[in-house]
């Protein structure tokens, strides 16, 4: 077998304490959909197009709560064009969503966010279906709005659901007023390990909500030929649309296939089941095709998959020697008027809250909150930029307190191999201290940092998720491969890669193989491009599915070179007898025999990886991920540059490090880490969403959304430390979340240096950066006569 | 036939441009405004348009016979950002059309659009108005000159009549030893709009101390406004104490509102940073130091060269 990890240059240090990281050489990378996105042949879900279809536009309730009094969509239907206006009368009664059972397709007796749908519109023009939304006459009783995760659990607020104690939860939820879910990690004696402590740190820090932003606005199409519905999305996980259309419509998975073109990225904002229900529901009303394609304006409002806002409250006490004695915490999760994928998010939060970290007492209690906001949902590492923000600037408060370089003090307390986590958990080879020393090297390296700049360093950390993956290959007579993968390609590439695992696994090149994908109707379950699983888990089923075809292929070369299958070597789209000096039989002319007799298909899904034992921990709410499968390991450490009149803030450099176990694409893992370091910019610095009063969105548009361009990059340099023990394919782990885990955090720490405090929320905007600045002027007593600070600079130029 | 609720008419001369202007047309140039307006909802299409960026007779930037600059209504950013003399005898002007939108916008966006769209935050204005320039508008009945003042009267709003189209921006010659710069606060490097922004021209006398300074600020008040007082800077030395009266100046002057992009507060003093670091530039290129356009790229922490804004610095 030919191994694609051999090629590289990286030197795998195997020494289990002393991990390396490396800089991998990126291998040439033939990317199947590359020249159709390029070169615009491509299709996406918007493109498509069916006779006789009509277009779709959503009645949205613009307001954040009240009970309808009145819902009266007759003058719409008398509209010319008008083909089909539906509402929650005209559809099964059934209330959704996982973990807990919140929401209806349609709204039935209030609105609870300004992005709820209360009808649905089909026409034969988008500007017909506009026209009659706008006749739908609704008459509201405005109800008190809850904006504020910490108003929203006192006593006494107003509900968001009155009616939550008779919504069904899965077994493990626990539930409160106005809280949909709640987790805890409790090990030691917090208390006691903080009366015994030296000293004593408390920080407070808030994280407005920030949204996904793919460059592709949703876009779906349903068809129906009889009982059979197809429908069009454009979405992650087209197997959990599918799910959510047979759960609302009651119909079997047999009846429903969900297919995507093209995607233009996702970022988690199309994780999980959103309009295709409406839209099938209305096609079967219209009785013709529907179409809907969303405004970039929608985009912001109407999905479920808001980067959830947070408010973090850390406890940490130190022993004198730097060490930390024991840390408390509450986090309030902002989860939005309705739970999508949210509810195991107290559980993420309070990993990272505990950060990974060597501490002996902790009690930590995270709440998913209803609010009247936007639902969130699992953006891009759900909970972990915000959480990991508060939890490294945090860090460094307590580094400043004992007084310890923070590099420093990440290397004292930080988890090592061998150690035992927050949960109870024992890490195998894990790769922090590697990357932490790989950061601070190259961040330390360069020449001296002047006077308006700062370095600083953040650590992340962040699962990997096993799950059931399954994919056919088969090669047909003309030796030509094709992968018939459930996995879903949202950008990243992990699905590309797949050629790469099967090439290699065959001997064939990447290039003889054609994926068929994105399509449940013809592919076996995954569980969608969510959770940094794709290559995770379907990498698995297509490595075992090529080795059952690669025996197949043996099989009939050994019959046909008359040696014995295990004898048989594949390589270069050939077989031939190992040590034989006879010629060998290439793959396509073994494929036309095997075409005329028993065909060349194989199929692979194989047994997730389990999540590791748990010994000792009290962990209330556990969904199953509170223990950490593969964990992955990261350090960010960043140069910025601080205007410090304006409060505008550069980040000149960034250097990062990651411990993903087995790097198969070094390429596209060097994009990931690329993208989640930009994506990390825009969270630390200009992202984020504001509100009016009444809990709406004040900036649902990429002008006032401020995401960063590509003229805002920086530099970036990555290495990689490639531990053992990762339960992906040849010890692979996740990797497309874990960069988008610590960039804002260690902005954050280097910008205090340059203003002597924390700036405490998210996004540390130029305004709150200058106000900052403002409040923490220097004191009297370190000013001269001209005013000038006369105290010692810190230097920016020491992690 | 198809059906076409916003007919649109494609004008090849100014002569084709102005007659149908006449009869109710709204002229559309680079669109950058007027469609993606549309688009947002912010304002309906005009029910007739008429095309201008065909005119080629608007395309051009010239010296009048008194020395004077005309920029045709039509000539893009790019044109502006990149022309000789713009640059180097209106720099202010380069600077401000560099930075706008990005490459796809300033290749499309006119200084005519930008100009006649009103924004208080549009990024020419300032440099314009330091400038004095004359907006010239036509009618098939003539011509007429007016200040941007007379221009510009609330938000969107200018005093031109429907039936007017900016045909050129007339500038007079500056006096020597003189220099501009715009500096604007921006959030990120490119897709931008100005937070605030001040422009600044300022003319040297011999010994080197300040014989004339003009100052206008961008996106603090309903339209782009010009600061007074500046004679008590007359006869000084750019200098901290000198900078420090700009920017008091500034910010006093300055009467913006809070919005999504910064408070009232943030605004007041971060347009006095952006009106000192203006007319430190532009005093530093009155003594032929260059400065690359834009300034935003060049100083400052947008810039991967040099960093401080101290008046020593240069
Ligand atoms: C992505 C993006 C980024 C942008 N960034 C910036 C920025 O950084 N700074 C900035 O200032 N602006 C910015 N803008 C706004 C816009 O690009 C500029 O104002 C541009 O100069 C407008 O020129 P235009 O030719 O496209 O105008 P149009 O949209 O064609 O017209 C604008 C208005 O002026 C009128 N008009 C146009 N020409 C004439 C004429 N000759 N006579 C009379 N009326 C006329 C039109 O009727 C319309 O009302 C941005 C726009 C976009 C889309």
């Amino acid at each position: 077998m030919t191994s694609g990890l051999t090629s590289r240059n990286g030197v795998r240090n195997e020494n289990y304490l002393n991990l390396k990281a490396v800089t991998l050489e990126p291998r040439p990378f033939p990317r199947a959909d590359g020249p159709d996105k390029v070169t615009g042949t491509g299709r996406y879900a918007a493109d498509m197009v069916l006779p006789g279809m009509a277009f779709a536009r959503f009645k949205y309730a613009e307001i954040s709560h009240a009970r309808i009094v009145r819902l009266d969509t007759s003058k719409a239907e008398s509209l010319p064009g008008v083909v089909a206006v539906i509402t929650a009368t005209d559809v099964p009664d059934v209330r959704y969503s996982p973990g807990v059972a919140d929401r209806t397709l349609f709204a039935t007796d209030a609105v609870r966010f300004e992005g709820e749908i209360l009808a649905a519109v089909a026409a034969t023009t988008e500007a017909l279906a506009q026209a009659a939304v706008d006749a739908i006459e609704v008459e509201y009783e405005q109800l008190p709005t809850v904006t504020d995760v910490v108003q929203a659990i006192a006593p006494g607020a107003p509900l968001v659901h009155p009616d939550w104690q008779n919504y069904e939860v899965s077994a493990e939820t626990e539930q409160r007023p106005n809280v949909a879910s709640f987790s805890s990690i409790a090990h030691g004696d917090a208390e006691a390990g903080m009366a015994r402590a030296a000293t004593v740190v408390t920080s407070r820090y808030v994280a407005d909500a920030s949204h996904a932003s793919p460059i592709e606005p949703r876009a779906i199409l349903a068809q129906w030929e009889g009982r059979k519905l197809t429908v069009w999305s454009a979405t992650q996980v087209p197997f959990d649309a599918r799910a959510g259309v047979c759960e609302t419509l009651d119909l079997p998975t047999n009846q429903v296939r969900i297919i995507v073109p093209h995607l233009g990225g996702g970022f988690g904002g199309k994780c999980g089941f959103h309009f295709e229900a409406h839209i099938a529901a209305l096609a079967r009303a219209a009785g013709r095709p529907v179409k809907l394609v969303f405004s970039r304006k929608e985009e912001f409002l109407a999905p479920d998959r808001r980067r959830e806002g947070m408010v973090v409250e850390l406890t940490t006490g130190l022993n004198a020697d730097g060490t930390i004695a024991a840390r408390t915490g509450t986090l309030l999760i902002d989860n939005g008027a309705y739970t999508a994928d949210a509810a195991f998010f107290p559980q993420l939060a309070a990993m990272l809250a505990a950060g990974p970290y060597r501490i002996p007492a902790l009690k930590i209690e995270a709440s998913l909150v209803y609010t009247n906001h936007q639902p969130s949902g699992s953006v891009r590492a759900p909970t972990a930029p915000q959480a990991c923000w508060a939890i490294e600037s945090h860090t460094d408060e307590l580094a400043a307190t004992v007084g310890m370089a923070p590099v420093e003090f990440r290397r004292l307390n930080g988890l090592r191999s061998g150690d035992v986590g927050p949960v109870g958990q024992t890490y195998g080879e894990i790769g922090l201290q590697a990357c932490i020393d790989s950061v601070a090297s190259r961040l330390t390296g360069e020449t001296g940092t002047e006077a308006d700049e700062a370095i600083g360093l953040a650590v992340g950390w962040w699962p990997s998720f096993p799950g059931p993956s399954g994919a056919y290959i088969k090669i047909d007579s003309d030796g030509a491969g094709q992968i018939i993968t459930g996995a879903q390609e949202c950008g990243t590439g992990a699905v590309m890669t797949l050629r790469q695992l099967a090439a290699d696994e065959l001997g064939m090149a990447a290039e003889d193989f054609e994926l068929v994908y994105q399509d449940t109707g013809v592919a076996p379950y995954d569980t969608g491009a969510t959770g940094s699983q794709t290559l995770f888990n379907n990498g698995r089923a297509v490595l075992l599915a090529a080795s059952e075809l690669a025996d197949q292929i043996r099989q009939l070369a050994a019959d046909h070179l008359e040696a014995a299958p295990s004898d048989i070597v594949l390589s270069d789209g050939h077989a031939s007898v190992a040590g034989s000096p006879n010629p060998a039989v290439s793959v396509a002319e073994l494929a036309a025999t095997a075409a005329g007799a028993e065909l060349l298909i194989a199929h692979g899904s194989g047994k997730p990886g389990e999540y590791p034992e748990t010994v000792g921990a009290s962990c209330v709410g556990d969904q199953g991920v509170a223990a950490w499968a593969s964990p992955q390991f990261s350090c960010h450490g960043v140069r910025v540059r601080l205007d410090s009149e304006t409060g505008v803030v550069r980040v000149l450099n960034v250097a990062t490090c990651h411990d993903s176990g087995t790097i198969l694409n070094p390429l596209g893992a060097l994009g990931q880490v690329e993208g989640g370091v930009l994506m990390g910019i825009g969270q630390a610095l200009t992202e984020g969403t504001q509100y009016d009063e009444d809990g709406c969105q004040r900036n649902p548009g990429l002008l006032e959304y401020k995401l960063q361009t590509a003229a805002d990059a920086p530099t970036i340099t990555t290495q990689f430390v490639e531990t053992t023990g990762g339960q992906g394919p040849h010890g692979a782990k996740g990797l497309a979340e874990a960069p988008n885990v610590a960039t804002a955090a260690a902005i954050s720490n280097a910008l205090a240096k340059l203003i002597g405090s924390h700036v405490t929320q998210l996004p540390m905007t130029p305004e709150r950066v200058w106000a900052t600045m403002t409040d923490a002027t220097p004191s009297d007593a370190d000013r001269d006569a001209t005013g000038h600070d006369t105290s010692e600079p810190k230097s920016g130029d020491e992690l | 036939m198809t059906e076409r609720p916003n007919p649109l008419l494609i004008a090849n001369t100014i002569d084709e441009a102005l007659d149908a202007v006449s009869r109710g047309s709204t002229p559309i140039a680079g669109g950058t405004d007027l469609v993606v307006g549309a688009r947002q909802g912010n304002k309906r299409l005009p029910a007739s348009l008429v095309a201008i960026d065909r005119v080629e007779e608007l395309q051009s930037i010239g010296l009048d016979s008194d020395g004077s600059l005309s920029i045709g209504s039509g000539v893009t950013h790019a044109t502006l950002m990149s022309s000789t003399v713009v640059v180097t005898n209106y720099t202010a002007l380069a600077d401000a059309a560099a930075l706008i939108g990005s490459p796809a916008t300033r290749n499309v966006g006119t200084i005519g659009g930008n100009v006649m769209n009103g924004s208080p935050a549009m990024d020419t204005g300032a440099p314009l108005a330091v400038f004095d320039a004359m907006i010239q508008l036509s009618t098939v009945a003539g011509n007429r000159q007016i200040t941007t003042s007379e221009l510009w009267v609330a938000p969107g709003q200018t005093s031109a009549e429907p039936d007017e189209l900016c045909t050129a921006i007339i500038i007079a010659p500056q006096p020597d030893r003189s220099g501009s710069a715009y500096v604007r606060l921006e959030y990120r490097r490119s897709m931008e709009i100005a937070v605030v922004g001040a422009a600044a021209v300022v003319t040297l006398g011999l010994d080197g101390t300040i014989a004339g300074c003009r100052i206008a600020l961008t996106a603090v008040a309903p339209t782009i406004v010009l600061v007074d007082g500046l004679e008590s800077l007359i006869g000084q030395a750019i200098g901290e104490a000198t900078l420090a009266t700009v920017a008091d100046l500034a910010s006093s002057q300055a009467a913006p509102i809070s919005d999504l992009r910064a408070s009232e507060q943030y605004r007041s003093h971060s347009v006095g940073v952006m009106a000192k670091r203006a007319v430190l530039a532009a005093a530093r290129r009155a003594t032929g130091e260059s400065i690359s356009v834009p300034v935003n790229r060049s100083i400052g922490v947008g810039s991967d060269g040099q960093r401080q804004w101290e008046a020593g610095a240069s």
